[in-house]
């Protein structure tokens, strides 16, 4: 059978070995010593409330700092940047902390004077940070994000005063006694202790089988030509579409082996660590399957595509590229800000059972979305090979004589 | 049923450079050869034919049906690729039932179908060796049994004697003529006596275009009376050939016997008209159709 | 005439086998001011894309050095030759160091003159880390002979040192963005070790000279 032949020569190849000792690693280093001990709530620290005045109070005075020293923080990519406005853009601002501190004119330039400068680094750039700037009494709280989602806006994005963030920017506070107690006890009692372990398995994951699958789904869409098999696969009377899925099924299958394995041994830990407590044996081979199989499926439609179209080194940038998006740019929240488009799922705590309910909407979106994606990425797939098996196309070079959509002969 | 191959005005480009001209060609059941120099198009041919490649214009059907439908064409077409190769790391029998499996045949059939194969080929000793452990001609041999596998109907075979030793060439023609019993069988080479020992018609191409199509028999005859051989003292060689094209030859002590191709009688002392042999009819074919031939020039 | 010929290989493998990738190396400097801000950070601030950045152009320029010989064939007709391979494989691999240094100084130069706080060290630093994790994807490309083996684990390092730290120890990548003293010299020469390790495994197992 087509299928068991090609599971075997994926199984056998460096690329699927290598995937699997660095699945496991990672497995290993991570959730396995996370998990190694009974997980407890009071570790987790701070926690993100939805209290108003914190919030406004929080970021009125942040952007006041960032507007006097003209430099507005930003993490577009999950990384700080820094962004500085002209003279256009800072009238506006000016407007919008006018409108929610209720003080305009030259009081605003004393208030702006009651901080004094300081420095960073070998910079000679002044720089200001306010404390104490009070929001307008009575301002609404719905204009005050309208206002934040356009300052968003003009500093270009990813920047602190995004709505959806302003929580976990400025009304980050220690978690209460009860409130521990009360996500302990949803951990035993709610989750059947599996199913928030199981979100944390899920959270490592599938931070790895977004990237991962990448370079054994490129190996093997590569290896025809590799060892110049072209022809002879070309010229047999299997149908692309049928090759394609088949090898593409293949690749699933024996990529989910290892991910197989790690549910299994996460459970055996969890049977360990937690003797004598009840637990729902099946959550992690359910919502691991939902959670991680759309990340396996996509990751691996990019690199069979993307192989198929350039090469192999185009469709591992390319993967890294969605991958450092989709990781980096949701790197600020570890669990919760959970967007119907995202691809890798972060939920970095086995607790946060009311966050990830709260979002479950927009988690089966975004699985069924990716789901359907890959599967569109793979009929372009058997598309692309059915081209070139008909000498209609040969792929596209990047570089060299016959380079950048032009036809190779 | 329509069982030969039909090809009418085939043109065929690569980008903006013409490749195949108005190619006409009518291809009978047993071995045709297709015989030309590299480069020659043979090798594009041969892929527009098994539909791997896209015509610009024409039209070719394969036992009467267009390569268009590309699906009905595989399912027809046994091809051995010029630089054969398969997985390394696959055992022989195992490379076979893979590629049995991409030809879709059903696994019971396809276990009985390796057998034979690897039994057709002498490769059943070898079975359990990984591909990368088989000689140049054991590859070969894998190579045909692969391309007739799923039985086809046509069987096209590319330069498949290159880098063989004398004895596996032999071997490999006569399995090639068996083979040719039953179905249409393409071979392309230009090693000229793969196909004077095996097969009854061929075609002559250069750049693209065929230059002569018929039998042996017929070609040689078009060649007669153009063929001579002469004793050339070794101080004319370098003007001899020159001159002429020279398609062989024997050095002896004092003087080398050269067999050379010529419109006209050559004006040598010595030489005298031979029986033309099938290198010979296809160097004047080249020759008389315009074709610059180097033969023997250094 | 040996000169000759060596600047002749190495013009030749730049221009023919590995243009595409000093490009892609340079690429991933000019994209840096597009993922980070460059200008005015302190030091700590200033180490984050001192230190990711530069493992990228490290991992594109090591890891595809064997790459050209991949193909038996090839491997085989080049290993005929008078010129040793380790003399070929050692100036590609001089070439990417050079080039990863200039680029890594560039990116440094740069952030330097919008008034970032960075040091030579610091390029120094960014430089070792760079230079380990591409001859971790040279040597595994050069055991596995398959360049993408080299990629995944290379890569995959690179992704494992942003969620693990401890664990890692002297072996951990970004260690100037956290504070942590030591790990640049280590990283400096177990760089070395792994080329070494790689050319003694492919002089043993691959017989090249």
């Amino acid at each position: 059978m087509l299928f068991r032949h090609e599971c075997k020569k994926i199984v056998c190849s460096a690329a699927f070995i290598v995937y699997c000792v660095i699945s496991l690693l990672f497995f290993f280093t991570n959730y396995w010593t996370d998990c190694s001990d009974e997980v407890s709530c009071s570790g987790q620290g701070l926690i993100a409330v939805e209290d108003h005045d914190r919030i406004m109070d929080g970021a009125t005075n942040s952007l006041m700092g960032d507007f006097a020293s003209n430099r507005y923080e930003c993490y577009p990519y999950g990384f700080y940047k820094a962004v500085h406005l002209k003279e256009k853009k800072r009238v506006k601002i000016r407007s919008y902390l006018e409108e929610i501190t209720g003080v305009s004119g030259e009081e605003f330039d004393k208030l702006l004077k009651k901080s004094d400068p300081y420095f960073e680094g070998f910079s000679t750039k002044e720089l200001y940070e306010f404390h104490d700037i009070p929001v307008k009494e009575g301002f609404s709280y719905d204009r005050f994000i309208e206002i934040m989602a356009d300052v968003d806006d003009i500093v270009g994005g990813g920047s602190i005063y995004n709505p959806e963030g302003l929580m976990y920017s400025f009304s980050l506070v220690p978690m209460a006694e009860e409130d521990i107690k009360a996500e302990q006890d949803d951990f035993y009692k709610e989750d059947k202790i599996t199913r928030g372990l199981a979100r944390l398995f899920c959270d490592y994951a599938g931070i790895c089988l977004a990237i991962l699958p990448v370079f054994t789904a490129a190996w093997l869409t590569a290896a025809d030509k590799k060892r110049r098999m072209q022809e002879l696969v070309y010229s047999r009377s299997i149908s692309s579409c049928r090759l394609v899925f088949t090898r593409y099924a293949a690749l699933l299958f024996t990529m989910a082996i290892p991910v197989l394995a790690m549910m299994i041994l996460s459970l055996i830990q969890a049977l360990v660590v937690y003797k004598g407590h009840s637990m729902d044996m099946l959550a992690f081979f359910t919502l691991p399957t939902i959670w991680l199989l759309p990340n396996l499926m996509l990751t691996t439609a990019v690199g069979v595509l993307v192989t198929e179209i350039f090469s192999s080194p185009v469709a591992i940038l390319s993967q890294l590229a969605i991958w450092f998006y989709s990781v980096m740019a949701g790197s600020l929240e570890l669990s919760g800000g959970l967007d119907r488009f995202t691809l890798v799922v972060r939920h970095n705590t086995p607790f946060g059972r009311d966050v990830f309910l709260a979002e479950q909407g927009n988690f089966i979106f975004s699985r069924v979305f990716w789901t359907v994606i890959s599967l569109v990425l793979m009929l372009l797939a058997v598309a692309v090979y059915s081209a070139k098996r008909g000498g209609r196309f040969n792929g596209i070079r990047l570089f060299g004589k016959d380079s950048l959509f032009r036809r190779k002969a | 049923m329509d069982n030969n191959i039909v090809i009418k005005k085939l043109n065929k480009f690569y980008g903006r450079k013409q490749a195949l001209f108005d190619i006409d060609l009518t291809i009978e059941q047993g071995m045709f050869g297709l015989l030309g120099r590299n480069g020659a198009g043979k090798t594009t041919l041969m892929k527009t034919i098994a539909a791997l490649h896209q015509k610009k214009s024409g039209e070719v059907t394969v036992c009467g049906v267009p390569v268009g439908e590309a699906a009905k064409i595989r399912a027809m077409i046994g091809y051995l690729p010029q630089d054969f190769s398969m997985y390394p790391n696959m055992r022989t029998d195992e490379a076979l039932d893979y590629l049995g499996a991409l030809s879709g045949i059903p696994s019971k059939e396809r276990r009985k179908r390796v057998e034979e194969m690897l039994k057709r080929v002498n490769l059943c000793e070898h079975r359990n060796k990984k591909v990368k452990q088989l000689s140049g001609g054991m590859k070969r041999r894998l190579g045909i049994a692969q391309a007739l596998l799923h039985d086809p109907k046509v069987l096209i075979v590319d330069e498949p004697t290159a880098g063989l030793d004398p004895e596996e060439r032999i071997r490999f023609r006569n399995l090639l003529c068996e083979t040719a019993e039953e179905r249409i069988v393409i071979l392309s080479t230009h090693i000229v006596g793969d196909v004077e020992s095996t097969c009854e018609k061929i075609a002559i191409m250069d750049e693209g275009r065929i230059l002569r199509c018929g039998t042996v028999r017929e070609l040689l005859e078009n060649a007669r009376g153009h063929v001579y051989t002469a004793n050339i003292e070794k101080q004319y060689m370098a003007q001899i050939k020159k001159e002429y094209i020279v398609t062989g030859m024997v050095a002896q002590a004092e003087y080398t016997t050269v067999t050379i191709v010529s419109d006209a009688e050559p004006d040598l002392p010595n030489a005298v008209l031979i029986e033309p042999d099938l290198e010979g009819a296809y160097m004047y074919c080249l020759r008389s159709n315009g074709c610059s031939v180097k033969g023997g020039e250094e | 005439m040996a000169s000759g010929c060596l600047a002749r290989i190495v013009y030749s493998d730049a221009r023919h086998n590995f243009l595409p990738h000093y490009l892609a190396a340079a690429g991933v400097l000019l994209i840096s001011p597009v993922i980070f801000g460059l200008a005015e950070l302190t030091a700590q601030m200033s180490a984050q894309p001192l230190e990711l950045m530069p493992l990228l152009m490290g991992i594109i320029l090591f890891t595809p050095i064997l790459a050209p010989e991949q193909n038996e064939c090839i491997l085989e007709t080049v290993r005929a030759k008078k010129m040793s391979r380790h003399i070929v494989t050692g100036m590609r691999l001089l070439c990417s160091f050079v080039l990863l240094a200039v680029l890594i100084f560039a990116l440094g130069g740069y952030m330097r003159y919008n008034e970032c706080d960075v040091t030579v060290k610091m390029c120094a630093g960014a430089l070792a880390g760079a230079f380990a994790v591409g001859a971790l994807g040279f040597f595994c490309a050069a055991v596995t002979d398959n360049v993408i083996v080299g990629y995944m684990v290379s890569l995959m390092y690179v992704v494992m040192n942003l969620f693990l730290r401890k664990e890692l120890g002297r072996f951990f990548l970004m260690s100037m963005t956290y504070g942590i003293k030591g790990c640049k010299p280590v990283l400096a020469v177990s760089g070395a070790v792994l080329i070494a390790a790689a050319m003694i495994y492919r002089r043993l197992a691959k017989n090249e000279r």
